[in-house]
């Protein structure tokens, strides 16, 4: 390394460059004249601008150069590099560590087969003669050539594609099985008290697997097919029958399914007498009392092939617990669940035959009336609203709460524009917020033994809310915020109590005059 | 930033808090209190704005504001 710095190499060094030198080689030569110049950044650079590499000579010696010319190379190549090369004492040491285990790897191989050589693949240079170093360099380079190769595999990731279709279809019988399961799984549980009551329509359970099929056709035993079942109430309710035929298909779905699934099936085979037990007894009730229960047929056969799909499930969930007697009280729970669309339906097409249905529904009616009473009371006729105390208050007017929303959503940087929906919204913050802040101003009054709501009470309020501190004083706040007509009445923070007063009457005179 | 000339409805803003506390309410309270509906409001949008827009909605919608009304209101909780 001190030998580079000098100016002329070729002619003072006697050690290093004598073989150098001593070389006639062409190659050698320029390399010697460019190594000369002083620094060695400049150096470098006019390697690099020759196209030379980073040792500053070229990479090998060349054919012609001698054993000892090339180990001379050699020998000032890795000094350059240890030099030049940045860090190098991290990564010297660095290198040391990742070494140690090759290392003892390399040794323990020289050791035990010291004339083997390394499987040259085609692809790395058939560089024989190279010392262990290169060696290592090639072994490592070869590591990286097969994990490229072994690159290209992981893209095939598409084979879970492939299994995807395989998943398709097991996933539907599987749904299907699902719902069986939960089917079954409540209608097993309910076995036990059934079972005890009728067993003699075990017969029914032969024809069984369409649930609610049966319970159509035994409750409207003039009806043969099972569409002209459905679709009179498809006639009669449009809203309706759109969800009952959608369930009704999916249940012919999932009896399919059932169907076709003969293993489980006749797993449950076991269960099923007393299922149909359940089934039959579910529907046969219903049959059975019918007649005494609603005198007039017509009505109640429609209204009954109405609630039919909600039956088989629902109803008969429900009715469980009861004994089966309790079919006026499985009729109200129907009327429950039916009765919104039912109303709706009656608006749209009021059937002439459903008389006697509907008493409850008119009360089902007067209640859910009764109950939009209850939960709009507040409004009273005048569109005011009645506080807790009892008191009617008007909102703000929409305008007002309009221009604010527009202004500060303005300010704001979304566009000035406030839809309805959004205005109903912001009307109904606004009412809340003035209904907290009656709260709140009520207790600080009453705190303060007070039955008026004074000055002090929003000036503690908007402290609280951090809305003024030491920085903003509600003053600066109003002159920010509000107009000045209104400021002219505000001067009040700390103000003696004949200034308010006399502000007061003005401001009361104005209050008049704007309402 | 004062919002319009025209004033804000002054008794209707005294009756409303009259009916919420059931107290009196004095002279010049009104003002403050809609001074404090005011920056309610500011807020209000603002955050609306704010949620609308990371919503992805155009302008300020009534889902955004009624996603933000609580918060806010709490933040106007004396």
């Amino acid at each position: 390394m001190a030998h580079e710095g000098r100016p002329t190499a070729n002619t003072g060094t006697p050690a290093r460059p004598a073989p150098v030198s001593g070389t006639p080689t062409s190659t050698a030569r320029p390399s010697i004249a460019i190594r000369t110049p002083g620094s060695q950044g400049r150096g470098l650079r006019s390697q690099a601008a020759l196209g030379l590499s980073a040792s500053g000579r070229k990479p090998a010696p060349g054919p012609n150069a001698t054993p000892h010319a090339r180990a001379a190379f050699r020998t000032l190549d890795s000094r350059r590099a240890a030099i030049l090369t940045p860090h190098r004492a991290r990564r010297r040491s660095l290198r040391e560590t990742r070494e140690t285990p090759r290392s003892l790897l390399l040794n323990l191989g020289r050791v035990l087969a010291p004339t083997t050589e390394p499987i040259t693949t085609s692809s790395s240079s058939p560089g024989s003669a190279r010392s262990s170093e290169t060696r290592n360099a090639d072994t490592i380079l070869e590591d990286d050539d097969d994990d490229e190769e072994e690159l290209p595999k992981r893209p095939r990731l598409s084979l879970p594609l492939d299994a995807d279709d395989d998943d398709d279809s097991p996933l539907r019988p599987h749904r299907s099985a699902g719902l069986e399961d939960e089917n079954f799984t409540m209608q097993s549980i309910e076995l036990p008290r059934r079972a005890a009551t009728e067993q003699p329509r075990l017969s029914l359970a032969s024809a069984r697997m369409s649930d609610y099929y049966f319970n159509a056709n035994e409750l409207r035993s003039e009806d043969v097919g099972i569409d002209s079942g459905f679709f009179p109430q498809a006639g009669a309710f449009e809203e309706d029958n759109v969800d009952f035929d959608a369930e009704a298909y999916d249940r012919l779905d999932s009896d399919a399914a059932r169907a076709d699934m003969g293993g489980r099936y006749s797993d449950f085979g076991m269960v099923i007498p007393d299922n149909m037990n359940e089934s039959t007894f579910v529907m046969v009730p219903q049959v059975q009392e019918s007649p005494a229960h609603q005198p007039p047929p017509d009505g109640d056969d429609e209204s009954m092939g109405e609630n039919e799909p909600f039956d088989p499930w629902d109803g008969g969930d429900d009715d469980m617990p009861p004994n089966p007697d309790d079919d006026g009280e499985g009729g109200g729970d129907d009327d429950d669940q039916g009765h919104l669309s039912r109303l709706e339906d009656r608006s749209v097409s009021p059937d002439g035959g459903r008389s006697s249905p509907r008493p409850p529904e008119t009360d089902l009616e007067a209640t859910s009336s009764n109950k939009d009473a209850s939960s709009g009371g507040k409004v009273t006729k005048r569109g005011k609203k009645l506080s807790k105390y009892g008191i009617e208050y008007p909102s703000l007017p929409p305008a007002v709460v309009k221009r604010l929303a527009t202004t500060f959503a303005k300010t704001s940087g979304s566009k000035g524009k406030i839809s309805p929906d959004a205005l109903k919204a912001i009307m109904q913050a606004s009412d809340w917020f003035f209904e907290q802040l009656g709260d709140d101003l009520q207790a600080y009054a009453k705190h303060a033994h007070r039955k008026t709501i004074d000055e002090s009470d929003m000036l503690t309020l908007m402290k609280r809310q951090r809305q003024t501190n030491a920085q903003t004083t509600p003053f600066a706040l109003a002159q920010r915020h509000l107009p000045r007509e209104l400021l002219q009445e505000l001067r009040m923070p700390p103000p003696p109590p004949t200034k308010r007063q006399k502000k007061g009457n003005a401001g009361a005179e104005g209050d008049e005059d704007v309402t | 930033m004062a919002p319009g000339q025209k004033l804000y409805p002054r008794g209707t803003v005294k009756k409303i808090i009259k009916a919420h506390s059931n107290c009196n309410v004095s002279k010049n309270v009104d003002v403050t209190i809609f001074l404090d509906y005011v920056l309610f409001m500011q807020t209000l949008m603002k955050e609306a704005a704010i949620e609308s827009k990371q919503g992805g909605e155009r302008g300020i919608t009534a889902r955004s504001v009624r996603k933000v009304t609580e918060k806010t209101l709490a933040k106007f909780k004396g």
